[in-house]
């Protein structure tokens, strides 16, 4: 569907530019203005999967495909409880393990497949983990404060520094002026040729210049943008490689409980195929060749020939 | 049946050769399952099976004599007739039936009365029941009414005995463990003669060997050898058997040509496997008409008398729903041996 639009009142994105799309748990559309109208009470049911729906879960719909504003929705629920981290786990193996748990949750969930049974399972593991999960969150409401400090101090920063450059700019400014000031003063007041004294000031400036250039250069950053103080050594150790035993391949052997049979191929030059009955066209059609039948009579009669069955 | 590690360096047509390997008789169920170490434990699973019918008959109803029941020897007797009017129905069948698929069906027939009585369930049914099962397994395409239209009976009689059929059939299958599928010894024949021809030339013509082969051969469907021996050494023996009525002398081709002239033991011990084949298809003798008479009427007299809905009270497998079977209760066992006497 190219053009997005209300599933009730079939307005489109093309007839009103200004029409806003809301999206419930279910995952199914509607646009504000019936919300508005259906949900006039607060609660009602979907109007395409009856599902009961709260006027107050409607999100505006952010993503073309209405479903991935449903599983983010989902996500972000599931995520509340299974808020687990890497350092919560022994091995690499097991977070990623509890990981494909995780999305193989948001994934039924989003795909109505089996709800009731993950449901009980996500209860299931909130009652399990309890602990955890309070522990975590807390963890995380810190971690976002602190995250939310940092923003705070890098922003300061930046607006120190931007300060700092604009009063630096006025300050070269300002000198480049009273230069150029003190050239015309000189100019006029003083008795020396006007050539030396344009040498002298083309010195000054120059002089100048240098001065701002190094003094530029004093500051030197002292962190990546990344925030990753510089001179910082970081660790480019490869990461551990897990070592597993190779497939190797054997060549099956199969007991024939017989004398050896002549392969497939040969059939053909150890005289074999003089004795039987040649393969017509139609026969030869399908695949069918005189070999395969020999070969299969001859396997057949030295097949468990040899009487050591018991 | 076989499934190949994706990243197994196999070409294709290795991998097709292996998969022809394995449906081969080296590995098969036959092999496993059904041939047997001697003749000695056969006659102790099929004692055992009447031992074990005859407890449960007896058991039902106190004070009963055991001389009305059909000891194993009786048994025999009667399946021996069985077999033959089985090898008989095959013979006239038309479209004309392949001769595997007469093997195959002979030996589920054996098979399965290995393990069960004939007192319990009537050789009449099941012989058709394995019959009707082979043409499916080997591939002998024929529909259920044509099966039943080879029965020289009315069209009511043919749909009964279809109706029956199919309610035996599963009970068939379960009782062959699903091992369906069979190993004959005719394949094999033809691969000796192929291999008679280009590799053992001091033979003129083997084509002279088989009439008589395929004559032993037809006997030996009529024994136990299928339950003891590898189809191979069954065909050899006929092959080998047919040779030395001729006045032929081949023992140089299994010197020769199998590789079996440093190996005594195995020579020796296929020698004489080869010999305990022969005896055994020699000693075949059909059955008495008189104590076939005799037994049949013990039969009739016990399946009348001990298992009269037989198909309502089988506790086994598939037939506990009442709904299939309730319907042809009523006409069950109107269906008589006499109706097949014609045949």
């Amino acid at each position: 569907m190219d053009d997005q639009g209300c599933p009730r009142c079939k307005t489109t994105k093309y007839r009103n530019p200004s029409l806003k799309l809301m999206v419930n748990v279910c995952g199914h559309t509607l646009c504000e203005s019936c919300v508005e109208m259906l949900f006039v009470r607060g609660s009602g049911n979907c109007v395409q999967c009856d599902t009961p729906l709260r006027k107050s879960n409607f999100r505006v719909q952010l993503f073309e495909d209405p479903a991935v504003d449903k599983e983010v929705e989902i996500r972000k629920k599931v995520l509340k409880i299974y808020n687990k981290r890497d350092t919560d786990f022994p091995s690499l193996k097991e977070y990623n393990d509890y990981l494909e748990q995780v999305e193989e949750l948001v994934f039924n969930l989003t795909n109505n497949m089996d709800v009731e049974n993950t449901k009980q399972i996500m209860e299931q593991y909130q009652r399990e983990n309890r602990e955890i999960i309070q522990k975590n969150k807390v963890k995380l409401t810190r971690e976002q404060e602190e995250l939310e400090e940092l923003l705070l101090l890098e922003q300061q920063g930046s607006e120190q520094r931007r300060l700092e450059t604009l009063q630096e700019e006025q300050r070269q400014l300002l000198a480049k002026r009273k230069n150029k000031q003190a050239l015309l003063d000189e100019l006029e007041s003083s008795q020396l040729p006007a050539t030396l004294l344009l040498a002298q000031h083309k010195d000054r400036a120059a002089q100048l210049e240098t001065q701002l250039e190094k003094q530029r250069q004093i500051v030197k950053p002292t962190i990546f943008s990344t925030g990753i103080p510089m001179g910082q050594t970081i660790s480019l150790q490869p990461v551990v490689r897990m070592e597993e035993v190779l497939y190797q391949y054997q060549p099956l052997f199969i007991h024939t409980y017989g004398p050896p049979v002549p392969e497939l191929e040969q059939l053909g030059r150890l005289g074999y195929l003089n004795h039987v009955r040649a393969a017509s066209p139609q026969d030869t059609a399908g695949g069918y060749t005189s070999a395969l039948a020999c070969h299969r009579a001859v396997q057949d009669a030295f097949s468990g020939l040899l009487p050591t069955l018991h | 049946m076989f499934s190949l590690c994706p990243c197994s360096p196999l070409s294709v047509e290795e991998e097709e050769l292996q998969c022809k390997d394995l449906i081969m008789y080296h590995n098969s169920s036959q092999r496993k399952y059904w041939t047997f170490e001697n003749e000695e434990t056969l006659e102790k699973l099929r004692y055992q099976a009447n031992q074990k019918c005859c407890a449960k008959i007896l058991s039902g109803k106190a004070g009963l004599s055991e001389s009305l029941l059909l000891d194993p020897l009786e048994e025999d007797v009667v399946f021996k007739h069985y077999e033959k009017r089985l090898l008989d129905f095959c013979a006239v069948f038309k479209p004309a039936m392949p001769k595997s698929v007469v093997g195959t069906a002979n030996m589920y027939f054996r098979r399965f009365y290995v393990n069960n009585s004939l007192m319990e369930y009537h050789p009449r049914t099941i012989m058709l029941t394995c019959t009707y099962l082979a043409c499916k397994v080997d591939e002998f395409n024929v529909s259920s009414w044509q099966f039943v239209g080879n029965l020289q009976e009315p069209p009511a009689g043919q749909e009964r005995a279809l109706q029956q059929i199919l309610e035996y059939e599963l009970l068939l299958i379960q009782q062959l463990s699903f091992h369906l599928v069979v190993h004959n010894p005719y394949r094999p024949m033809e691969g000796f003669l192929i291999d008679l021809k280009t590799r053992y030339v001091a033979l003129e013509n083997p084509e002279v060997l088989r009439k008589t082969a395929d004559d032993f051969l037809n006997r030996a469907t009529m024994t136990d050898v299928g339950l003891l021996f590898s189809p191979s050494q069954i065909a050899l023996t006929a092959v080998l058997n047919s040779a030395s009525r001729a006045g032929l002398n081949m023992e140089s081709y299994l010197t020769e040509c199998m590789g079996l002239r440093d190996d005594k033991e195995s020579l020796s011990k296929m020698i004489d496997s080869m010999r305990r084949i022969k005896n055994h298809v020699k000693k075949y003798e059909p059955p008495n008409p008189e104590d076939v008479g005799a037994c049949k009427q013990k039969l009739e007299r016990v399946h009348a008398e001990f298992f009269p809905n037989a198909s309502s009270k089988r506790k086994r497998g598939y037939e506990d729903d009442d709904h299939v079977t309730k319907q042809h209760q009523a006409v069950e066992e109107e269906w008589t041996d006499e109706d097949l006497e014609s045949l």
